[in-house]
């Protein structure tokens, strides 16, 4: 235990000494500030830091409620009513998908001044990681443990209770660890849509004054709240203790083909549903179509070939980023997990860097890696990473220790190593929690990319997004939201038909 | 027999509201005097708009029976949508803003205008200025791709070949240029200059609107609906609008305080809204006869028709409504 304190302070330590030395690299560029500079600057301004960070904590605090109670739900409804799936994780899909830019009129209109927009994009930010990562968990259920309830005659509502609850809380965790971080951003960027007090007004405030210490001061604010939250989560899931040794879940079955007319009826009957959604909810809420286009506008505007042309084009710039940004995210997590596996050391090192990362608006993030790396792909490819890598990351982390008991025990027994466990037996064991978080950034990635587009490259669908500020033009920007739906749902596809691959092999109890 | 519980509670109910009623009629006149209207602002708190801030603190608008809400903006927190809808009575928009939304079915007017100078501006570095259009040929300018119509229109206008610029898409903030990753900025005179010579750093600042950039900023919008059916209280937020600006015009340095006395908690600098306060000054006063507070020409309507045609936007004088001002300095 002392050496794992030892070894804990010495890697905080080494954390500081990094950000100290990125600092004094880039002293004179007005990016970064170090870090004596501002924990001085947050002892000068402890009233004010100390006022914004309750406003934002606290958005972000009924967000993160709010967003997982729905995710909750949502997993508990789609296991017990699998054929609900199809449609609840694309309407979930979907919603996430929509950038700020279009949600953010919306939301201040629908509730005025105050902190609904706040709460509301907190709670977005995180409902989707956490159903995703839940359904993972609430299916990793040894065959014969659903069978035995089916023997007593207990339906699938006991199951879900009974056994299924049990079995997922281990990734109900890692679903939570990774939205505390996505609570604080989704509230932090929610005040970009007016609000009177925060630590994303201050940081809008800071970066317009050329205030580099302030600006980073927020974000260590910012951080170390979200760090706190983590770290506060992962102490209840030791508090669970070791719980009973993970099984082997599954022997490898053949998964039941479903009809390609099947899947396609299904399609059509789930576009239609959420094309219903949408006229719906724009309607109940008596929306203005000035700015809340509904299907029907879109439908109209695309019929223009000139829109067509301005869109597919930008669409085009758009997705020869994403998909290497979105590989090497997917690979950065997923590779930091293994890393942090195999020298447990590292931790301290990786976990602040990735925590601040995550927590921190972008574009307090963005001006530093823009001048490292600069405005061409390098640079782009980079932020996109950076943004999406943290799902993958701790699923991962979480995933690499479901490795089932009786398979560590005959690896012991043979006395392989650590690297060995970690080809053989871990990275199999993760292989579920892996292609979950490989889904989760699928528009993780489609928004890093905007984003991207919007602050540092001036092309692609995020510039013709971000006109909309200035020209009104809501046709346009609607028509972008669902095109890139329409983008992530068929990467989304995608990505599962591989999952379905590998995972008929590795873990059959996840297909159905 | 069991209804006749909740019935005579209902009543009882019915009573207590009676007269919680009654005791509410008489408070009433003093509330009733005042109609709840909201102005949309178009950024975060600061002394860009301390009129409004006076108004509401010397009870201007208080005079003129409206209790006024002034609601924030913010960078996703566009103007229009809360002016159409209804939840703003009255928004702070620009000229080119409020004519490309019209063009997407918005009906709004311009009813006041408080920048008559439009506050885009090039700022360099002394060592190597962009003084006058003709300099940018050959630089690197930082900017927002959206705001690339801006530039091409001051190009038009002083017959520079946009294609010798260099536009790097950055972030709204002064660091790509002290950095050196830009030789300039698009960028408003009146804040990130500021940001520049509050850190100490020395800055050139050319002003568009003096080379023929003829865009009405922070023009006050509102809905035709509103104009036929909320007149009387657009004429009121204008009247105390018009009152508390003119304090600001007297003592910029006095609006400054007041603008971070009244919003502790937004993380304002004094000494940056004193300076702020001082540069926004010539542009909303400029002399002449329009250095009454709002007003606009007409000749500085047609100016802006003509610089709105070379920003592809359409406008005509339909746009400007200065009805509604007359009726605020009438009395």
């Amino acid at each position: 235990m002392s050496a794992r304190t030892l070894l804990a302070i010495l890697s905080a330590l080494g954390a500081l000494a990094l950000w100290q030395a990125l600092f004094m690299l880039n002293s004179d560029s007005l990016v970064i500030a170090g870090p004596v500079d501002v924990a001085r600057w947050l002892t000068a301004n402890a009233g004010l830091v100390g006022r914004a960070a309750r406003t934002t904590v606290l958005a972000a605090l009924w967000g993160f409620v709010w967003g997982n109670l729905a995710a909750i739900l949502m997993a508990a409804f789609v296991v017990v009513l699998p054929r609900t799936e199809r449609f609840m994780s694309f309407a979930a899909l979907v919603i996430f998908c929509l950038p700020l830019v279009a949600t953010g009129p919306i939301l201040r209109v629908l509730f005025g001044a105050g902190a609904g927009p706040q709460i509301t994009l907190a709670a977005l930010a995180v409902y989707f990681t956490t159903y995703l990562t839940l359904v993972v968990g609430l299916r990793a259920v040894p065959q014969a443990w659903s069978d035995l309830a089916r023997l007593y005659g207990r339906g699938p509502l006991t199951e879900l209770f009974v056994i299924r609850a049990r079995a997922s809380v281990p990734y109900l965790l890692a679903g939570l660890q990774i939205a505390a971080p996505a609570a604080v951003l989704g509230a932090m960027v929610g005040e970009f849509t007016g609000a009177e007090r925060g630590l994303g007004v201050l940081t809008l405030r800071a970066m317009r004054s050329l205030d580099v210490v302030a600006t980073w001061g927020i974000a260590s604010v910012a951080a170390a709240v979200s760090m706190l939250a983590y770290l506060a989560i992962g102490a209840l899931s030791r508090l669970r203790g070791q719980g009973p040794p993970v099984l082997i879940l599954s022997a490898g079955t053949q998964a039941a083909r479903v009809p390609v007319w099947e899947r396609a009826a299904m399609a059509v009957g789930v576009t239609i549903a959420l094309l219903l959604v949408w006229q719906i909810a724009m309607d109940a809420f008596a929306l203005s179509r000035f700015f809340a286009k509904r299907p029907g506008d879109v439908w109209a505007y695309l019929a223009e070939p000139a829109a067509r042309r301005t869109l597919l084009t930008a669409l085009w710039e758009t997705l020869i980023w994403t998909v290497p940004g979105y590989v090497a995210g997917l690979m950065l997590g997923a590779g930091l997990a293994a890393v942090v596996t195999l020298l447990p050391g590292a931790r301290a090192l990786v976990l602040p860097l990735s925590v601040t990362l995550r927590s921190v608006p972008i574009i307090t993030t963005a001006p530093l890696l823009v001048l490292a790396l600069g405005r061409g792909a390098t640079g782009t490819i980079s932020i996109v990473a950076v943004m999406i890598f943290f799902p993958a990351f701790v699923a991962c982390l979480h995933g690499l220790t479901q490795t089932p008991g009786q398979v560590r025990d005959v690896f012991a027994s043979y006395g392989a190593g650590r690297l060995r466990l970690l080809v053989s037996a871990q990275i199999p064991a993760m292989l579920p929690a892996f292609f979950a978080s490989a889904r989760m950034a699928v528009p993780a990635a489609l928004l890093a990319v905007t984003t991207t587009e919007w602050l540092a490259t001036g092309r692609g669908i995020g510039t013709l997004m971000a006109l909309t500020a200035s020209t009104s033009d809501y046709n346009m920007l609607w028509s972008a939201v669902v095109v890139v739906a329409l983008v992530a749902v068929t990467a989304y596809l995608l990505v599962e038909a591989a999952e379905r691959w590998v995972l008929s092999r590795y873990a059959a109890e996840q297909v159905r | 027999m069991t209804s006749l519980i909740p019935l005579t509670r209902r009543r009882l109910l019915g009573v207590g509201a009676a007269t919680i009623g009654l005791g509410a009629v008489g408070l009433r006149p003093a509330v009733a005097q005042n109609a709840e209207v909201a102005l949309q602002l178009s950024w975060l708190h600061s002394v860009q708009f301390a009129g409004s801030y006076i108004a509401q603190q010397q009870g201007y608008w208080e005079n003129e029976g409206l209790k006024v809400s002034l609601n924030t903006g913010g960078p996703n927190a566009p103007v229009e949508p809360p002016v159409v809808a209804g939840t703003a009575l009255m928004g702070i928009s620009a000229a080119d803003y409020a004519s490309a939304a019209v063009a997407q079915g918005a009906p709004f007017r311009i009813v006041a205008v408080a920048m008559k100078r439009n506050p885009f501006a090039i700022a360099s570095l002394p060592a190597n200025p962009v003084q006058r259009p003709a300099d940018l040929v050959g630089k690197r300018i930082g900017m927002a791709v959206a705001n690339t119509p801006v530039l091409r229109a001051l190009c038009a206008l002083n017959d520079v070949d946009i294609a010798g610029i260099e536009i790097v898409p950055t972030q709204y903030d002064a660091a790509p240029l002290v950095n050196g990753q830009v030789d300039c900025l698009l960028c408003w005179a009146t804040d990130l200059p500021v940001a520049m010579a509050i850190q100490g750093i020395d800055s050139t600042t050319m002003l568009m609107a003096d080379y023929g950039y003829a865009v009405h900023s922070q023009a006050y919008i509102v809905t035709e609906d509103s104009i036929a059916n909320r007149r009387a209280e657009i004429v009121g937020l204008l009247r105390g609008e018009v009152q508390g600006w003119e304090d600001y015009n007297a003592d910029t340095a006095a609006a400054a305080a007041l603008t971070v006395a009244m919003f502790p908690d937004a993380g304002l600098d004094l000494a940056t809204q004193e300076e702020q306060a001082r540069r926004l000054r010539p542009l909303m006063f400029p002399y002449g006869d329009e250095t009454r507070f709002g007003w606009f020409t007409d000749d500085s309507v047609a100016a802006n028709i003509e610089t709105l045609a070379l920003l592809d936007r359409g406008a005509n004088a339909d746009l400007w409504d200065r009805s509604l001002l007359e009726e605020a300095y009438a009395g």
